[in-house]
């Protein structure tokens, strides 16, 4: 028998000290060390904050936001992590995951994203956007594309119907303008930069058939840039002033202000423009899809997994649970309690009886519109962000009015673009 | 005979030992990357020697950024001189002990500001509907629009007019102390010599300061070649390319676009060429 009874009590001291040690390892914290953000100022960020205890307890670590705003992270973000590597977490956008991913700066998130937290729930936009040779990258945080939202009030005391049609748009925006009454027809971005001037220049370029590149040839210098930039010059003749060197901001700010009376703008935007404590305008706008042909600049950013920082597979995991997290159904709803429209992402949340509460149907009519009508306005490629910006100055310069040429410009950019595609 | 001390050498060498590893490490790997081909986005690399110095020749943004560098060295070190030594002597003419004690306070607020806080307070004020300093224009214009940051003409004098604020109050303090330390018998005889007041500055009170006034003009042409802060928050090197300084755009091409390191790197190297050129020249000018 004592043989017997040895081998039972070897098999449950193993059995208990194997479900001992499971339990150890289901609570055993998943990050070891704070984990360091390198992200752009958003509410949906400012507010994950006040949840950072939750996070420690998930996880067994805090985390660190560090913000810049956005051409600032760009430049840091790139730096960083071609360099030293110091943060965990990446902000990225539409317009550099590209270049992030095909630099193995970042690592494709789904592999380090726990199933729980549902990935697939994101907007198909959004999640179109956060891919990026078959492979996501980023987690969204804000994407969506352009609304058109105009002023009610001065478009029906000027007797003008909301403008349907690009060409409507070009007639309406000057008879809109009156600087004695400190309104003015439109708001538009002068601002260097592939997220500034360039992406809201970008829907009048395709609307009027242009593209980027026809397979490795620059096919960007063409009449339809000439014309997409002649038109944008004509209507800032209309813009609020600031904006000839500003971007988002002075835009949806003149807009919030009461001094803009016709904006195509992302559709965060439409958020702000209802909502009280930042809107001077609540109750006096309305929203369509951009003029036809316009096109809505499809746009998302998000957080990824840094490489560098995460040497090993257990900071990988902790960073993809940190973006799970920041991310998450039960975050996103506490977004939307705090009515942060430009926050909301996922398609639960989206189509959920609480956000048509608070937004209204109308927004969501036009939500589900101007989808119909969103497209990748940019060049899907690494090299973007280097072309961009530079037209971005070459725009900027049509805008203040340093360079008069367009076509010179847009020669000076395919020679330019030449170079990158040898490269 | 007496034997020599090692405690200089002991003291002396080791930090010379410190700085020389400070200073010469990363000029010469600037050097070094200049002559290479380096992308952020890339590891490959490989020697370029002078290819990189070449093509900024006929790049017109660096010729551009030349431009506006001389231009904004030359007008911030000349305004900043100029209010200095106005305000200063003004306030030695006119203010009594007490009042140039409350000028010289306030005039040392604006240089305590950080370059950044300072570059956004005056951000807003030049903004074309709200901002203060263009009040007076909207005002006597009956409400006409104007916006210096973004008209080619105004942005590099707006941006510099911040930079003689904070520099060119606080120097007109230092020239204010400068005169009060000066010997009262030149300016007594000057005065019973019936010379006016301007006469006592131009012909007595400045040329007995000129090596200090010269050595101030030295640490602003330093300050004025590192205001990347100021011009980046205003205007961002904008409109288009009107206010782009060399380091400004070395940073362009080595960050924001397209994180070409080496050719920024020869941009730097360029700069620093020039600059300690330049230098050398004025300091043995001035000693001669």
């Amino acid at each position: 028998m004592k043989p017997i009874r040895l081998a039972a009590s070897l098999g449950a001291a193993f059995m208990l000290s194997a479900t001992v040690s499971t339990i150890a390892l289901a609570q055993a914290p998943v990050c070891s060390a704070p984990v360091k953000v390198l992200a752009q100022p958003r509410d949906g960020l400012t507010l994950l904050e006040d949840s950072k205890d939750e996070f420690q307890k998930l996880s067994g670590a805090s985390f660190q936001i560090d913000y810049l705003n956005e051409n600032d992270r760009r430049a840091k973000s790139r730096a960083d992590a071609s360099t030293v590597g110091n943060y965990n977490v990446y902000y990225v956008d539409e317009a550099n995951v590209a270049l992030f991913a095909s630099s193995k700066w970042i690592v494709p998130l789904t592999d380090y994203y726990p199933a729980d937290y549902d990935y697939a729930d994101f907007d198909p936009g959004r999640q179109k956007v956060a891919t990026y040779d078959r492979k996501v990258w980023f987690a969204p945080l804000t994407g969506g594309g352009d609304l058109m939202v105009y002023r009610k009030d001065i478009l029906e005391a000027a007797g003008i119907q909301p403008p349907k049609t690009l060409d409507e748009l070009i007639a309406d925006v000057p008879k809109l303008t009156n600087p004695d009454k400190g309104i003015y027809g439109i708001a538009l971005r002068g601002a260097r930069g592939s997220g500034a001037n360039v992406w809201r220049w970008m829907p009048f370029f395709k609307a009027y058939g242009g593209q980027w590149f026809d397979g490795d040839k620059p096919a960007f210098n063409s009449d339809a840039a000439v014309k997409a930039t002649e038109t944008y010059l004509k209507l800032f003749k209309d813009s609020a002033p600031g904006t000839q060197t500003g971007s988002w901001d002075e835009s949806t700010g003149a807009f919030l202000s009461g001094q803009v009376a016709i904006l195509v703008e992302s559709t965060p935007l439409s958020g702000m423009a209802v909502d009280p404590k930042t809107s001077q305008v609540v109750g006096k706008i309305g929203f369509l899809p951009p003029p036809a042909p316009l096109t809505g600049g499809g746009y998302g950013h998000g957080l990824a997994i840094a490489a560098k920082a995460n040497a090993d597979d257990a900071s990988k995991k902790c960073a993809g649970l940190f973006i799970a997290w920041a991310t998450s159904k039960e975050n996103e709803k506490r977004r939307l309690d705090a009515h942060q429209f430009g926050e909301l992402n996922r398609t639960s949340i989206l189509s959920s009886k609480e956000f048509a509460d608070i937004y209204g149907a109308d927004l969501g009519q036009a939500l589900a519109e101007t989808g119909k009508v969103t497209a990748v306005n940019f060049w899907q490629d690494p090299r973007w962000p280097d072309l961009g910006d530079r037209w971005g100055i070459i725009l900027e310069e049509l805008v203040t009015g340093t360079r008069t040429d367009i076509k010179g410009g847009l020669n000076e950019l395919e020679a330019y673009a030449n170079e990158l595609v040898k490269k | 005979m007496p034997r020599r001390s090692s405690l200089p050498v002991t003291f002396v060498v080791p930090t010379l030992v410190i700085l020389l590893i400070l200073s010469m490490v990363p000029t010469l790997y600037a050097i070094v990357i200049a002559l290479q081909n380096r992308e952020l986005s890339s590891t490959a690399y490989s020697y370029v020697w002078f290819s990189n110095f070449v093509d900024l020749f006929f790049d017109r943004r660096f010729l551009n950024a030349v431009w506006v560098s001389v231009k904004w060295e030359v007008v911030t070190v000349v305004a900043t001189m100029a209010v200095a030594i106005g305000l200063g002597v003004l306030m030695f003419e006119v203010a009594s002990p007490r009042l140039r004690n409350i000028y010289c306070l306030l005039f040392i607020i604006p240089v305590l500001l950080p370059r950044v806080s300072a570059a956004f307070v005056w951000k807003f004020a030049y903004h074309p509907l709200y901002g203060i300093a263009t009040y007076p224009y909207r005002l006597l214009t009956g409400g006409l629009i104007f916006d210096p940051l973004s008209k080619p003409a105004t942005a590099l004098f707006a941006v510099a007019s911040v930079d003689v604020w904070q520099w060119g109050l606080f120097f007109a303090v230092i020239v204010l102390k400068l005169l009060e330390t000066l010997p009262p018998q030149p300016i007594e005889a000057a005065r019973l010599d019936h010379a006016r007041r301007w006469q006592i500055h131009a012909y007595v009170t400045l040329p007995m300061l000129k090596a200090p006034l010269i050595s101030l003009m030295f640490v602003k042409m330093i300050e004025s070649l590192r205001s990347f802060d100021l011009i980046y928050v205003m205007t961002r090197g904008g409109p288009g390319v009107a206010t782009e300084t060399l380091d400004m755009y070395a940073f362009s091409q080595g960050f924001i676009e397209s994180g070409k390191v080496s050719y920024a790197s020869a941009m730097a190297v360029l700069m620093m060429i020039a600059t300690v050129i330049t230098f050398t020249m004025l300091w043995k000018r001035v000693q001669a």
